[in-house]
């Protein structure tokens, strides 16, 4: 069985490209779509840690899970693509390949996933050492039984994991643990694409540091790309070189991170950014004010209108288009908008 | 506790104790040994009157806001509850006025939440309700566990800033529990640091913060990410190593296994608690 190939020469160099990606959950029984990701494009180059921000429920997981391929109900995906560079400039579409594609070709090899809720991806009946044999068996990697235990002694050593851990169940490890078996199971085969979805969650600052300290390392080490999924802003400043900010199931900003921190251009974004509270600082702080929208029923026009400060007419009836501000940056905001009328 | 009111912070990570230490205070578990006395009474001996008093005096706000109200119930119904039970004010009537100063107080007010129930409500709205009805009493004492870490961080900044107006302008004293040392620095008057169940640091916040004194203090500081991305220049990355499964068990300082001052007495014998410089620590480095 080959795979579909597509080649494609529009993507440039990069490694990993999203179109247009539509999707949300259907509930049947009381007829609402959950309109978790709007239209959201991006790209992620070689060699670079891309990560995509926002708050509790503005759809990021769901994003991670269309770019993964795990398209299960209630989720659907009603528009989009998305192209991976699976080695030599051949791109595989994601979104149409099927399963075995995927399977064979992408998951752990090309593009490993890191789910919030590791749970996901671990077999409940089997020990955490016959994980990492499995994975080796499936895609043809023939090594010996003491190469996967240097392995996990290493990798296990290095996000703070004991060697002991090989041994259980993972019904037997907290949840923050086998989030740190996951992260050892997804680099094992040095993919191109890592895809890590809140990968720090339940585990306290020191080991959160720790864990980002070593992939960030991997990172530069092996040249492969990332995509860092956190509600965190704090995970962001310190893993990211570019960044996508989204907003109830809009990319509202992106581009280069350090931009996006210091001089950001949407108006939640720079609320945002406004309202984080650093490291030693005292003085009363600002939130924002409301709460998002339900994405069963998103506001009309521009989905942050009824809390932005800068709402004008066209904001409430039209949804913003998105800017494009030099290379590689875009901000979805009328007030940047030239087709404003 | 005493005047004037402070907001007093327990810093501590999962399985540090400040959960079974804040569920002590509150009455929800009964100790092994040892007494809370508050305002001189102990108060594991209350009679009946008693445990009023107490419920009036120190009130409590949790982390999930969405755990703290039943979803078939209407979430107006608990604060007349609260009125009824702690102020003995039973007509409706009467309690419409009170009710709705406290959820004014929090940014809402008795119109917006009448009749709702919690889906209704957004996280930050919904813990503003439990907060307005942990402050119906005007308790002299209101303890939070980690009030905003189920909160968006647009949401998270204004429910901080209603606990520092309950400080200013209610006068009542807070203590605030958290794992996230920028909240507790922004919100703190004091701190104490908790590790394995065991208090290794307590002061001011400002001294504590900006020279910690036990070595646990200094990592947690140092480990930090703050939302700045010159972060990325300042922070110095972590290694971390298996070996620290049996901290629980060891005779002497539980941080003995990563503390990168450890001395052949740290894991031999626990160290004592000390004052020095405006607060206590726990650590052999201070002891001459
Ligand atoms: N299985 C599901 N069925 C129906 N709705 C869902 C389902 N999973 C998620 N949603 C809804 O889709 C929206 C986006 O959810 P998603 O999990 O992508 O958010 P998120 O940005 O990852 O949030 P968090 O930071 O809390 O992880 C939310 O409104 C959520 O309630
Ligand atoms: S499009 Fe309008 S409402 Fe939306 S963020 Fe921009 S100014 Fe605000
Ligand atoms: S007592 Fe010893 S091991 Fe414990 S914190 Fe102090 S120096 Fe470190
Ligand atoms: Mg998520």
């Amino acid at each position: 069985m080959t795979p579909l190939y597509t080649q494609i020469n529009s993507v440039g160099s990069s490694i990993l490209v999203a179109e247009n990606i539509d999707g949300g959950y259907i509930v049947p029984d009381r007829r609402l779509f959950i309109h978790a990701v709007d239209n959201v494009s991006f790209t992620l180059e070689g060699n670079e840690v891309l990560g995509i921000a926002g708050e509790s429920g503005c759809g990021k997981s769901t994003l991670a899970k269309i770019v993964y391929g795990v398209i299960e109900p209630p989720l659907i995906v009603r528009r989009g693509r998305v192209l991976i560079d699976v080695g030599n400039r051949n791109l595989i579409d994601i979104l149409s390949s099927d399963r075995e594609t995927i399977r064979r070709e992408i998951m752990w090899k090309t593009l490993s996933y890191i789910p919030q809720n590791s749970m996901n991806v671990l077999n409940p009946m089997k020990r955490i050492r016959d994980h990492f044999i499995e994975t080796l068996k499936f895609h043809g990697i023939e090594v010996s039984k003491k190469d996967v235990v240097n392995y996990t002694r290493e990798v296990f050593n290095s996000v703070g994991l004991p060697i002991d851990a090989t041994n259980a169940y993972p019904h037997q490890l907290s949840g923050g643990m086998r989030q740190r078996v996951v992260i050892a199971l997804a680099l094992m085969l040095k993919p191109r694409v890592v895809l890590a979805d809140e990968p720090t969650t339940a585990v306290d600052v020191v080991t959160q540091l720790g864990i980002l300290s070593f992939l960030k390392e991997w990172q530069k080490e092996t040249k492969c790309s990332m995509i860092v999924i956190s509600h965190d802003m704090g995970v962001h400043a310190y893993m990211d070189n570019r960044i996508a900010i989204m907003y109830a199931g809009n990319i509202v900003e992106y581009g280069d991170a350090e931009k996006v921190f210091t001089d950001p251009l949407h108006p939640y974004t720079k609320l945002l950014i406004e309202s984080l509270i650093k490291k030693g600082e005292k003085s009363i702080k600002k939130g924002i004010l409301g709460s998002p929208p339900n994405l069963a029923n998103p506001p009309p026009g521009c989905r942050f209108h009824p809390r932005c400060p800068y709402a004008m007419d066209i904001c409430r009836k039209e949804e913003p288009l998105e800017t494009r501000i030099g290379n590689n940056y875009r901000v979805k905001c009328w007030l940047y908008s030239n087709s404003r009328r | 506790m005493s005047e004037p009111p402070k907001i007093f912070v327990i810093v501590g990570e999962t399985g540090s104790g400040k959960s079974t230490l804040l569920k002590l205070i509150l009455r929800m578990l009964i100790p092994d040994g040892g007494t809370i006395l508050y305002k001189g009474r102990d108060i594991f001996k209350l009679n009946r009157e008693g445990v009023r008093w107490y419920r009036r005096e120190v009130q409590a706000v949790f982390q999930d806001p969405y755990e703290s109200f039943n979803p078939i119930r209407r979430v107006d119904t608990y604060l007349y509850d609260t009125a009824k039970f702690l102020l003995n004010i039973g007509k409706s009537i009467e309690a419409i006025p009170i009710i709705d100063e406290v959820l004014r107080f929090v940014g809402l007010d008795l119109e917006r939440i009448k009749g709702k129930s919690i889906k209704e409500f957004s996280g930050g709205e919904l813990q503003r309700v439990s907060i307005a009805r942990a402050i119906l009493s005007r308790p002299r004492l209101l303890v939070a566990d980690e009030p905003v870490s189920m909160l968006d961080a647009s949401l998270r900044v204004s429910v901080l800033n209603t606990f520092k107006e309950i400080r200013d302008k209610l006068g009542s004293s807070i203590i605030y529990v958290t794992h996230d040392l920028s909240t507790a620095y922004y919100i703190g008057d004091e701190i104490a640091v908790l590790y394995r169940g065991v208090l290794v640091e307590k002061g001011p916040m400002d001294v504590v913060y900006s020279e910690p004194l036990h070595p646990y203090t200094k990592m947690l500081l140092d480990s930090i990410l703050e939302p700045d991305i010159r972060i990325k220049e300042r922070i110095k990355p972590v290694k971390l190593s298996s070996i620290e499964i049996s901290e629980f068990l060891a005779p002497g300082c539980k941080f003995a296994n990563r503390c990168p001052y450890v001395k052949p007495i740290c894991s031999s014998k626990e160290p004592p608690s000390i004052d020095i410089d405006r607060r206590t620590v726990s650590c052999w480095l201070y002891i001459k």
